[in-house]
């Protein structure tokens, strides 16, 4: 395992400890942000080395071990403008709920909206 | 070739959406799954004779992104075609915008996609753009009170499928590729050890959209939104869920030295049984069926994962789709009636409109696994050749499925009090009818479409086809007693149904059972 | 070196988790996402590095300005009851205990790699391995990946309840201070220069189509970000990234669904796969930079409920 590896699956349960903690929805919203860049560098840290070249251009005449793996990093730009919309939809999704509640904490929030869904009736 | 099959639905649902025309649009967009039907039925002939495989864009298959069709995966194509034809012309009279339509068919090409890519990642980027459609579709009427539901909805998914995504980093790394055939063939040589941990990261994420129960609470919670349309809502159960029970089946199979059986037996009929208790204590007739497809989720993972019955499992997933999709139209239908979702309060379905009731009637009888109806076939085989006590607890499990639609089946009788004149679609009707119709058929003929689907031998051998209809007509007196009593259990049933999870609890259900399944897995 | 920078990096997000005033934390979001990129940089990930600095921008800008207009985030705290940590943290450390525990040791396969670095040149063309398999290899995923873009915009654009009311004037606009204004000022020009340069040199050298279209999304920010106004209609840009959706569709069904590259790439001449390699990367580029713009204005023009 890389130092690069460990230091990810740290990351990654930095920000899950964020997540089970929180009681706040930015805060989860942030942790949520941290972890997937946590799983990006975990990605891109399998064949790390010291000095280690991009797979463009004049380096790709060196022996493969010098070499950075191209492949996740065309995934991992994938992944990460996944990771911005979802959080882009998260985000709008927030501000509704604080237009109508006031509110950026999870039990507040709740209790506010949930009041009002208590019957199964339509008008 | 099969790039076409998931590519189309999304073009063509670009091409509907900058059409002027509203009204021709939607007429287009029927004619266009019956014709795209038609076609998944080619496919599915073509696969039978041999597994097609597309590369796309012609590279070597070891790095390019590889589609198998395979009789299973077609069969499944088949499937979401017809299902989506259905809905469609359910929601045809309805008057939302072309967003509706554009968004239901990427999803329906999504959704093909998740049964067709044999890449790894691929079913990540699927998966993440599928959540999405699915939260604008279920806050599609713009359900204000919802949103709460739909965030959580999105941020649990993403915690989950973060797991999926280290999961693929680990295999990538141990085999190189993304491919998951090379993978599988890669993993059978691996060390066990090296693979214990990229298995249970990646079910963790499979589990956790199958909505087994530690991870189940996002299903009913999306379903559950007031007025999410109920052809999201059917799909979603039918469909949605299925593909994660495909890919389930799937990394069983790559992961074949460490895949571990017991473990998911143990968790099938736990979610089966739970499942029941819930739906059963529930008033919202959108919850009772939540909670109904977990529990049916539960029996086809505990068929998945038990030796002999895998053909029962995978016809139960076409039955459930079939009567599931029905049993939620239906309550779309129910609930502009009554303008309620609540059980007490629907009675005199059959007096307000008979058609309806023969539907819902239909499909009731098919998913408690009346005789004749599709659900006997496939719980017969689910049941089939296992052990005693496996087979007990699979009855029991049944016997409370009879229960909550006993008690479903109550609203269809009686004086209809609350109902509202409102007008009967003519499609609507149709397309329920023809699903109710639709799971006789595939019940009376169950077993030859079986062998038709799956190229199998089976049979149905008489003496235990009666024993096990003698047990269902003693769960249905059972059920029909146990739910005249039903409300001397009020207050225990009602604080069932005031379980509530919160964000923070669905993590940490997530760690726990990240951490339960690694240390059964890892160490026993 | 290296082992410095990813202990600082660890290190950077420590107190996101113990800050008690989001708009701090939000901050050392920002913070947090440089330092990312950085590490990316020494991973030998020049593209993942660009596509992390500039979508850090945006995050950190929904964040902050789109939140700020419709909520008060400097007097919000976050209230930490360090007892309640406890628990949690036991609970985290048994679950990354674990997870080392059964951590796969062996070392990383070479498979896919070498086939990738061999024949990348000949198939796909260009000189960077990263953007041939963006836009050659796995285009299939590059084009959920715009569909992902697209249905965001919807999804915004259908969640942020914007028709129901039109009280324009209630916005709070976000006032920067006037260094900062200037410092902005002197940016925005470079902003378009450099989408454009990481564009069409995509596939040559670091960035391509997604990173270029980005920076170049960046450019109406600042300029909203100078002149606080409001003066793109937000559904011509709807329509408009619509066509070019179904365009990027097209392409990937004509070029590489009809396994034209087959015939093509592999014997034509060099300048047929730069064509082709710098018409995707345009195209994908100003689907982002639309993509993206579009999202921005969402977020500035939602209505106070």
């Amino acid at each position: 395992m890389t130092f690069a590896q460990t230091v990810a699956i740290l990351m990654f349960f930095l920000a899950f400890f964020g997540l089970i903690t929180s009681r706040n929805i930015v805060k989860s919203i942030v942790c949520l942000v941290i972890k997937e860049t946590s799983a990006i560098v975990f990605f891109l840290g399998l064949r790390f080395r010291e000095g280690i070249l991009p797979p463009i251009g004049e380096s790709l005449s060196q022996p493969l071990e010098y070499i950075a793996d191209p492949l996740p990093q065309a995934l991992m730009i994938t992944a990460i403008i996944i990771g911005l919309a979802v959080t882009a939809v998260d985000i709008i999704m927030l501000i509704y709920l604080t237009h109508e509640t006031g509110s950026t904490d999870w039990d507040e929030v709740k209790a506010k909206t949930k009041a009002r869904v208590a019957s199964l009736d339509y008008e | 070739m099969l790039t076409y099959f998931v590519i189309a639905p999304i073009l063509i649902a670009v091409f509907l959406y900058l059409l002027s025309s509203h009204y021709v649009a939607k007429i287009l967009a029927i004619v266009v799954q019956a014709i795209f039907l038609g076609f998944t039925f080619f496919l599915f002939m073509e696969s039978r004779e041999q597994a097609i495989i597309t590369v796309v864009g012609g590279y070597a298959d070891s790095i390019g992104i590889i589609l198998r069709a395979d009789m299973l995966s077609s069969a499944f194509v088949m499937l979401t075609a017809f299902i989506f034809l259905i809905t469609a012309i359910y929601a045809l009279n309805e008057s939302w915008s072309k967003l509706y339509w554009l968004l239901i068919y990427i999803w329906q090409g999504l959704i093909i996609g998740i049964f067709l890519v044999r890449d790894f990642f691929n079913v990540f980027v699927l998966f993440e753009v599928a959540t999405l459609i699915v939260a604008v579709l279920i806050l599609f009427l713009r359900e204000r009170r919802s949103v709460f539901d739909g965030l959580i909805y999105i941020m649990v998914n993403t915690v989950a499928i973060q797991f999926y995504l280290f999961g693929v980093a680990y295999i990538y790394m141990l085999t190189g590729t993304l491919n998951m055939d090379i993978a599988a063939a890669v993993i059978s040589e691996t060390d066990k050890s090296q693979l214990i941990l990229p298995y249970v990261l990646i079910m963790t994420a499979i589990i956790f959209k199958c909505a087994l129960i530690p991870l189940a609470s996002w299903l009913p919670k999306v379903q559950g939104i007031p007025r999410a349309p109920s052809a999201v809502a059917a799909i979603l159960s039918g469909l949605h869920v299925k593909c994660a029970v495909f890919l389930f089946l799937q990394f069983q199979f790559i992961f074949e030295p460490v895949a571990n059986h017991d473990f998911f037996l143990g968790l099938g009929l736990l979610t089966a049984i739970l499942s029941i208790i819930m739906a059963f204590s529930q008033d919202d007739i959108r919850l009772i069926l939540a909670y109904s497809s977990t529990a049916q989720i539960g029996l086809i993972i505990v068929g998945l994962s038990t030796n002999n019955a895998d053909y029962g499992s995978l016809y139960h997933i076409i039955n459930h789709a079939i009567f599931k999709t029905s049993l939620f139209l239906t309550s779309g239908m129910l609930m502009q009636i009554y303008k309620t979702r609540d059980i007490n309060k629907i009675t005199g379905i059959f007096k307000h409109s008979p058609i309806l009731g023969i539907s819902i009637l239909l499909s009731i009888l098919a998913i408690i696994g009346a005789p004749l109806f599709n659900g006997n076939i496939s719980k017969y085989f689910i049941m089939d050749d296992i052990d005693m006590w496996l087979y007990v607890v699979l009855s029991v499990v049944n016997f409370g499925t009879i229960a909550i639609f006993v008690r479903y089946a109550f609203m269809l009788f009686g004086n209809p009090k609350n109902a509202s004149a409102v007008l009967m679609h003519k499609n609507k009707v149709v397309s329920v009818l023809l699903l109710g119709i639709f799971s006789l058929f595939t019940g009376i003929f169950g077993v030859w479409i079986m062998n038709f689907l799956f190229d199998s031998q089976l049979s149905v051998s008489v003496g235990s086809y009666i024993e096990k209809t003698a047990i269902f007509a003693v769960s249905v007196i059972l059920a029909v007693v146990l739910c005249k009593y039903r409300y001397r259990l009020t207050k225990q049933l009602n604080y069932v149904q005031a379980l509530d999870i919160n964000f923070r609890g669905m993590c940490i259900s997530i760690g726990l059972f990240f951490a339960i399944m690694l240390i059964f897995v890892g160490f026993l | 070196m290296s082992q410095t920078l990813m202990v600082l990096w660890i290190l950077s997000a420590v107190p996101i988790l113990f800050e008690q005033k989001i708009m701090k934390m939000i901050l050392y979001l920002g913070a947090y996402s440089l330092i990312t990129s950085i590490v990316f940089l020494i991973f030998g990930a020049p593209d993942v590095a660009l596509a992390e600095a500039s979508i850090s921008i945006f995050s950190t800008i929904f964040f902050i300005i789109c939140f700020e207009k419709y909520y008060d985030l400097k007097d919000t705290y976050i209230k930490i009851k360090w007892h309640k940590f406890i628990l949690p943290a036991c609970f985290t450390i048994f679950l990354a205990a674990l997870f080392f525990w059964f951590a796969p040791t062996a070392t990383p396969s070479t498979y896919s790699m070498e086939l990738y670095i061999n024949n990348f040149m000949n198939e796909v063309g260009g000189t960077n391995a990263v953007t041939a398999i963006y836009l050659g290899y796995r285009l299939y995923d590059t084009v959920f990946e715009a569909l992902m873009l697209l249905i965001t915009a919807i999804a915004i654009s259908h969640l942020s309840w914007h028709k129901e009311k039109t009280t324009l004037e209630k916005h709070r606009y976000i006032k920067i201070s006037k260094q900062a204004a200037d410092i902005v000022n002197i940016i925005t020009p470079i902003l378009p220069i450099f989408g454009i340069y990481l564009i069409t040199y995509g596939h040559l050298s670091p960035g391509g189509g997604f990173q270029g279209g980005v920076v170049l999304a960046a450019f109406f920010v600042c300029r909203y970000m100078i002149r606080s106004i409001n003066d793109l209609p937000v559904v011509l840009l709807e329509r408009f990234e619509k066509l070019i959706f179904s365009s990027i569709v097209l392409l990937a069904v004509f070029l590489v669904f009809l396994g034209i590259p087959e015939y093509i790439a592999m014997d034509a001449p060099p300048i047929f796969k730069s064509v082709y390699l710098v018409t995707m990367n345009m195209l994908i580029g100003l689907k982002v930079a639309l993509g993206f713009v579009m999202l921005f204005y969402r977020f500035i023009t939602i209505e106070r409920v």
